[in-house]
């Protein structure tokens, strides 16, 4: 629930129900402003000079009490925070966590190259969406100013990929900051590089120049105290590193949940920014001798990929809003990005798709029924799976109130009663010249209760809708030919 | 004008400096040491001033002009710990019985917590790992599963042996999956029987499972229930869909828990534990199965659910403040998890990884007990697990936060 009512928002609009901001009244456009679905400058009357007051006391008030930091390109941002909840059942949360790699500036330009040109190409794509990573933290391993300007020419050269600017000596970030063309994010200030860095930072920002500026410590009053220090010299775009600790991540997790805390829940304006996770610890950590599975693996960097991803993943369920990582083997990256996709899914909106019929291809009076749930996730997945397998059939989605097969079996939603619902409402039974239903696998608990209340004949099929294409090649026309001998 | 040292005190004071270069235009400086720090600090644009032999400070000052009085620090700042007080807290649950009690052996407890988090305070038990074991040979579990227990799925005494010595095993889950009618029909008998050899083959806890069909499952519940008396296993489940004052009766006649097992509504476990209590069965012999959805495939529902309950539970609410449980190995049923497809890397590692990614957002939802099958997940997860019950500090921390950078 956000903190503030949409009445407290409605009495700061004009109230004269205009429309001009797309919404029916005043009272609507308060609402949709409360859930963050619209911008206070939609209303032209909020606009007008008699309005000044109101709207900024109103975007005070919706401004979010963990502020939302960007870095990278205008049309190509990583946008960080942004939250108003502690739990995402309470509103949603908002600006998935970028997900940045490392290069280092030791590496040679060809493989700076490779590697930022692999980052930007990452691709996996799940339930019609392409989930992708977003950001390279440029490490100045050699500690050479000259290096660490080549790296960031070779990586901007390449890609238009966000860039993090990663070095401990104030001289090498500034001559680095000024190649880069984007806004950068910088990791970091530290208690001893601190005075020296903001004052660089401050010239900087004088001239112009824009960038997002991580503070680290492993203590949280000193991470407040250079908040406060930052915000007085008008640098306000700041991402807090609470230190990420391989030996017991547990304390990391802790600290990320207190400066949430503070931030949400005691409303402390100096911890209301976003908070960086650094799985990459825990990835060194592994090769650097810590193997805690070498009972059953021994590659260190296997390892080190499966405990970076479990440290990666705790964070995203700790309100991690950037991480940076180093292993990119795609089984590692799987889960991360699945995971954020999950989080970030807005409860809001409903999970499920109408249920129906969707005629899949051109089907026939001969083409198969398959029976799926309406769950989008499930649905969607279906559907990609039957188009890339080129399966032509009817699809029916039932109303399962957006359960996933197994869960709506167990649930007792995908069942007769709403099957024989189903077949009625689509009249499918007008289409088809045949009465069978194809089942995902995981229904086979529930095929007999099915036949008997539809009288439908059920064919399980396969565990996996991957699996039909080459399912239906094999079996379709003995099942259907089957089923007329036996029904002729 | 001749000022010396002593006018000014032990630190000179700038500002007076000022003004009487203000006043007089000049000022001219005798036996005086001064180093670069004090005035780059303390001196705003101050006029244009004159000081003999020390022409490496006019450019100091020149610099300092420009940063217009810059003395960057980190200031002392007020903050306390966020701790939040709590009116409830979390059931104590026991599994087993100890050898003093008639028992045989190994007690494991879950539970008991007095806050959401480890910094308000650390959960008294660490999270618990019940390997899955089948009373049949499973053909459909993924190879790189089954490779860990091919050599022992003939015989579950030897499987449930094999988790316990090599796998250190805290507590096993026997699926009695061939009871169901569907698949092999084995009788309740047969299934108390197995239960038996089970339970003196080895000395940890059991959760004891049906095979999903309502009308069976109560009957096999029982049947082992009563083989095991005294043992406190876990009987899973009571749903709403079978007998579950059966399974209740069982666990109250033999001194069992029950696993209160519903789909992702926290109103729904709650009337199910409603149910049960006022059944008879004693609160403190409930854990909660809210329903874990496979990564990628709703987890996002279970977090909701679990953290509600958890939430809850906590605040005071005595129907829903149970330990919960998961059934993890429902990620290995995600086609992420098992396919063999080249273009997602090597199902090795992609497959625990599943199971463990889903597992740890469980545990940090809430759940206290859970159901896993891959060696490697199991090991990973308890390792996270324990981390939960160490107190703040009390692991020394020896690495360096920015080794990364130059590694």
């Amino acid at each position: 629930m956000a903190k503030v009512s949409a009445m407290d928002i409605y009495k700061l609009l004009p109230k004269t129900n205009c429309k001009k901001c797309g919404e029916s009244s005043c009272m609507a456009f308060a609402t949709k402003l409360q859930n963050k679905k619209a911008m206070v400058e939609q209303c032209p009357i909020m606009n007008t000079p008699k309005f000044e007051k109101n709207k900024k006391k109103l975007i005070e008030m919706l401004s979010p009490p963990v502020k939302e930091v960007w870095f990278g390109y205008s049309d190509k941002k990583c946008v960080m925070g942004g939250d108003e909840v502690m739990y995402r059942y309470e509103l949603s949360f908002f600006n998935q966590t970028p997900l940045g790699i490392d290069i280092s500036d030791n590496l040679p330009e060809e493989e700076i190259k490779n590697r930022a040109k692999y980052v930007e190409d990452f691709v996996f794509e799940r339930t019609g969406e392409k989930l992708k990573l977003d950001f390279v933290a440029i490490r100045n391993a050699s500690n050479d100013p000259e290096k660490f300007k080549k790296a960031v020419e070779v990586v901007q050269g390449t890609t238009k990929l966000p860039i993090a600017l990663c070095s401990l000596n104030p001289d090498n970030i500034e001559k680095a900051l000024d190649v880069v063309k984007s806004k950068p994010m910088i990791y970091t200030a530290t208690k001893d590089n601190f005075a020296e860095l903001l004052k660089m930072l401050i010239a900087k920002k004088e001239a112009g120049k824009e960038f997002a500026l991580v503070l680290s410590s492993d203590d949280i009053k000193t991470l407040k105290g250079m908040t406060k220090e930052c915000v007085k010299y008008g640098i306000e775009d700041l991402v807090l590193d609470p230190h990420t600790t391989p030996e017991n991540i547990a304390e990391t997790l802790d600290k990320f949940v207190m400066i949430r805390r503070s931030a949400i829940e005691k409303e402390d304006k100096l911890l209301g920014y976003p908070i960086l996770g650094l799985p990459i610890n825990t990835y060194m950590y592994v090769l650097n001798g810590n193997n805690p599975i070498n009972q059953f693996i021994e590659e260190p960097d296997k390892v080190a990929g499966i405990m970076e991803a479990r440290t990666a993943n705790a964070m995203l369920n700790r309100y991690a809003d950037a991480i940076i990582l180093h292993g990119t083997e795609i089984w590692e990256l799987m889960p991360i990005l699945t995971l954020r996709q999950a989080i970030f899914t807005d409860p809001r909106k409903p999970q499920a798709v109408e249920p129906g019929l969707y005629p899949i291809g051109n089907p026939d009076e001969n083409s198969p029924v398959i029976m799926t749930t309406n769950f989008s996730l499930t649905f969607y997945t279906v559907t990609g799976d039957f188009e890339k397998d080129n399966v032509t059939c009817w699809l029916l989605s039932m109303d399962t109130e957006g359960k996933a097969v197994d869960v709506a079996v167990a649930g007792g939603q995908y069942c007769g009663e709403n099957a024989k619902k189903l077949i009625e409402e689509t009249k499918i039974g007008e289409k088809v010249n045949h009465r069978i239903i194809i089942l995902p696998g995981l229904a086979a608990p529930v095929r007999g209760d099915i036949e008997e209340k539809t009288g439908w004949t059920c064919v399980v099929g396969t565990r996996d809708s991957s699996q039909v294409g080459e399912f239906l090649k094999k079996n379709w026309e003995k099942i259907l030919n089957d089923w007329k001998s036996k029904n002729a | 004008m001749i000022y010396n040292d002593r006018f000014f005190g032990d630190s000179m004071d700038l500002d007076a400096l000022i003004k009487i270069v203000e006043k007089v235009g000049k000022v001219e400086i005798d036996n005086i040491e001064i180093t670069a720090d004090e005035l780059v600090i303390n001196i705003p644009s101050a006029p244009p001033m004159v000081i003999p032999q020390t022409p490496a400070l006019k450019e100091t000052l020149v610099e300092a002009g420009l940063n217009k009085e810059l003395k960057i620090e980190i200031p002392e700042v007020d903050w306390e710990t966020p701790i939040n007080e709590y009116k409830g807290h979390i059931r104590e649950i026991q599994f087993g019985k100890p050898k003093s009690e008639g028992g045989r052996g190994k007690v494991v407890k879950i539970g008991g917590q007095r806050a959401l988090y480890r910094f308000e305070e650390p959960q008294p038990n660490a999270p618990v790992v019940t390997f899955d074991i089948f009373d049949m040979p499973m053909p459909g579990l993924p190879k790189n599963v089954r490779q860990y227990f091919e050599d022992v799925m003939q015989d579950p005494t030897e499987w449930a042996k094999k988790c316990v010595k090599e796998y250190g095993a805290d507590m096993i889950t026997i699926h009695h999956i061939s009871t169901n009618p569907k698949i092999k029909d084995t009788s309740a008998r047969d299934a108390a029987k197995l239960m038996e050899d089970l339970l003196q083959a080895v000395d940890v806890p059991f959760v004891i499972g049906g095979s999903g069909d309502p009308k069976k499952d109560p009957i096999v519940l029982e049947a082992c229930a009563e083989v095991a008396e005294g043992e406190r296993c876990l009987l899973a489940s009571a749903n709403l869909d079978l007998d579950y004052k059966k399974v209740a009766d069982a666990a109250m006649k033999y001194d069992h828990n029950v696993l209160s097992w519903t789909i992702m509504d926290p109103n729904m476990a709650k009337d199910l534990n409603r149910r049960l209590i006022s059944h008879g069965l004693d609160a403190d012999k409930i854990v909660m199965d809210p329903t874990t959805c496979a990564l990628g495939y709703g987890i996002e529902f279970s977090i909701n659910a679990m953290t509600r309950l958890r939430i809850a539970g906590l605040k005071g609410d005595e129907l829903v403040n149970m330990p919960m449980s998961s059934g993890t190995t429902n990620a290995i049923g995600a086609r992420e998890a098992w396919m063999v497809n080249p273009k997602w890397g090597d199902r090795t590692y992609r497959l625990p990884l599943w199971e463990i990614s889903t597992g740890l957002t469980m545990l940090l939802s809430g759940v206290d007990i859970f159901m896993m099958l891959h060696p490697v997940s199991i090991s990973v997860l308890k390792e996270l697990g324990k981390t939960l019950i160490t107190k703040p500090g009390e692991v020394k921390i020896n690495t360096d936060n920015y080794e990364w950078i130059r590694a």
